[in-house]
């Protein structure tokens, strides 16, 4: 009965947790840990590899529309285009903002919006790809 | 592998902290362990009163699974270091995702985000630390099961495991989460991992309907508390009923408090009304919305002046009552007559559901979509009433009886008004309870105001302990004040199941007050 689901809802940034589980008692995790010290980081770390980066308009569903949706506004309007010679210090505001968080909005950790899924969104945001998504529309 | 600014554990050696970071390395890969300040700045303080300098990291481990959580407190005993468990890290206003003192390692268990199973059939879920209402609510939907969930405030960045632990309430009939958490896995200090319940049965089919299990029923132990990493939570699902009718009920006058309390209690315990009402303030109801300089610009507490122009303006009561009825409809068109019959017999409540309600100017959209379990952030516009993104709840429980509110409202409004805050607030009627939530708003960019903040809470907590009233959750700074209001005999108790159960004190040192 412990099957995982693995679908797209477990929608962690870093695909380990794709890996078909299985409980191990504490004696096998033990043993597997003493027995093979050098395979788990290296099993880990090929896995973290083949990450599934949710695409910018999911992360901004997700996480930022239930504020930052015109209809809400709990955050200020961030969809709107800016211009290129701007995007550098504007990308650099919105990377710093998601991660240390400002005023009334919280900070977002890598856990939550992986480094690779904050930078396809920052680019989306500075192109205005996203204007749509902030009025409601798919 | 160095980090910029070293932050070592309480009591760690420098050369020990080291191999200890080294052996994370080694179970859950370089990248999932995090110790540069850059990495770690989502893991400081936020919106709490108190000195950032007490609540740094020393490093950030994240997981995978719960073999690798075992291994890793393994680690942990070995070296002795002390990590703070989090999950999506969204306890705004209650520490967030920070440590609960310098030093500690954060484990974080966002990553472990997996829908084990979600049953439509018993309306139960199976999910791990890191999964969000937006995510289990995404899930049921793509599945087309016909069950709510009963997200917090903060719905759709938080989780239920999370809010379950820390015995967070929502706003369905299953708004008192605890209540309705069904079975655990837990990883314990040692590193051994127990199930609650009847989970330890091997193929039992009953973990996440049968509560009790056999013999001793710890599933509290492992709430509130640092007795254990839970890596897996059963819980319960409300089937989405034939019908439902949220509906506000307004007050004018700030006595109405008591008479809107006993007129509710009975049509809550007899669960004619079955979910977890709101008597709303009217700066909480404005606050989510409207901005406080719009009716105020001063530095003390806003004056009784413009909260009567708020009212006016915005059309909001003195108390807002939000509250719902679920059923077939049939069931609903008697239960709103009862409804109907005992608010309207004194003549001071005006009654309105549907359009009429949408109209009046409070938070009508977004409380009808909590309390039937839709995802909805609009609560966070009360971290704009003031402006600067200060917030602490304070939350006192009591019967649920009129004669409670007059002494506890007052008492909340001369404290406040003393350190120049507001009483943004709202009374939470559970069953046959009462949280009496206040938002302590204010701008936490102003170290004078923080400050304030700092002592207002603090003499909140006092004086409410003095006349009976304890609070059923804190924030990490008051976490130890807290405790103390509690009394030495529990305190004692859980300090015995801490040195039983965590011996070398590495499990959230400081949680809820509890230490070696």
């Amino acid at each position: 009965m412990y099957n995982i689901t693995t679908d797209r809802y477990a929608v962690n940034s870093n695909g380990t947790n794709r890996l078909p589980f299985r409980l191990l008692s504490c004696t096998a995790v033990k043993r597997l840990a003493i027995v093979s010290g050098l395979l788990l980081p290296m099993a880990t770390a090929s896995l973290a590899t083949a990450a599934e980066e949710r695409e910018p308009a999911e992360v901004y569903r997700q996480v930022c529309s239930h504020c930052h949706n015109l209809d809400k506004a709990v955050g200020p309007m961030i969809t709107m285009p800016f211009p290129e010679g701007a995007w550098e210090v504007r990308g650099n505001h919105i990377r710093n903002t998601v991660r240390q968080g400002r005023a009334a909005m919280p900070s977002f950790r890598e856990a939550k919006i992986s480094d690779a899924e904050l930078e396809g969104l920052i680019d989306a945001l500075l192109r205005g790809e996203l204007a749509n998504a902030a009025v409601g529309e798919e | 592998m160095s980090t910029t600014q070293r932050i070592l554990p309480k009591g760690v050696a420098e050369a020990d902290f080291d191999a200890a970071l080294s052996l994370f390395r080694d179970t859950i890969g370089s990248e999932s362990v995090l110790t540069e300040s850059e990495q770690l700045a989502p893991y400081t303080k936020f919106m709490m009163a108190g000195e950032d300098a007490d609540y740094i990291p020393s490093a950030a481990l994240l997981p995978n699974n719960a073999e690798q959580v075992q291994e890793l407190v393994r680690i942990c005993n070995e070296y002795k270091v002390p990590i703070w468990t989090i999950s999506t890290g969204k306890n705004l206003g209650y520490g967030s995702a920070a440590p609960g003192e310098t030093g500690q390692v954060i484990l974080d268990l966002h990553r472990m985000n997996r829908i084990i199973n979600v049953d439509p059939e018993v309306c139960t879920a199976l999910i791990e630390p890191g999964v969000t209402y937006q995510q289990l609510y995404d899930y049921i939907q793509e599945k087309g099961y016909k069950l709510w969930l009963d997200p917090p405030a903060p719905s759709a960045i938080a989780g239920p495991v999370g809010n379950t632990l820390d015995r967070g309430v929502g706003y369905t009939p299953y708004g008192e989460h605890f209540m309705f958490q069904c079975g655990m896995e837990v990883v314990l200090a040692n590193g051994e991992m127990i199930r609650t319940g009847m989970g330890g049965i091997e193929n039992s089919s009953s973990w996440q309907v049968f509560k009790w299990g056999y013999g001793p029923y710890i599933d509290g132990l492992f709430t509130q508390s640092n007795y254990g990493v839970v890596t897996k939570m059963g819980l319960w699902l409300m089937p989405e009923p034939p019908a439902y009718r949220p509906f506000l009920i307004q007050y004018q006058d700030p006595e109405d408090i008591a008479e809107i309390v006993d007129v509710l209690r009975p049509l809550r315990i007899s669960q004619i009304i079955p979910n977890a009402v709101v008597i709303v303030h009217t700066l909480w109801d404005a606050g989510t919305h409207v901005v406080r300089k719009t009716y105020y610009d001063g530095k003390d507490s806003i004056p009784r002046e413009a909260i009567e122009r708020i009212k006016q303006d915005e059309g909001i009561g003195e108390w807002n009552v939000y509250a719902a009825l679920y059923g077939t409809p049939e069931q609903i068109e008697i239960n709103w007559k009862i409804v109907e019959q005992a608010f309207g017999a004194s003549g001071k409540a005006k009654i309105m559901y549907g359009e009429e309600a949408e109209q009046r100017g409070g938070g009508f959209e977004y409380r009808a979509a909590l309390m039937k379990g839709d995802m909805n952030l609009q609560e966070f516009g009360l971290y704009n009433w003031r402006g600067g993104g200060g917030s602490m709840w304070f939350a006192p429980v009591s019967q649920a009886k009129g004669s409670e509110t007059k002494d506890q409202t007052e008492l909340a409004q001369q404290i406040l008004g003393k350190y120049g805050f507001d009483y943004v607030a709202e009374y939470i009627v559970g069953w046959r309870d009462m949280h009496h939530v206040i938002d302590l708003l204010y701008n936490r960019e102003d170290p004078e105001e923080t400050q304030r903040a700092h002592d207002c809470f603090a003499e909140l907590i006092d004086e409410f302990a003095k006349r009976g009233y304890g609070l059923y959750r804190t924030n990490t700074e008051f976490m130890e004040q807290v405790a103390g209001t509690f009394g030495e005999p529990l305190r004692n108790v859980h300090t015995a199941l801490k040195n039983a159960l965590d011996p070398n004190g590495i499990l959230s040192p400081g949680k809820s007050g509890i230490r070696q």
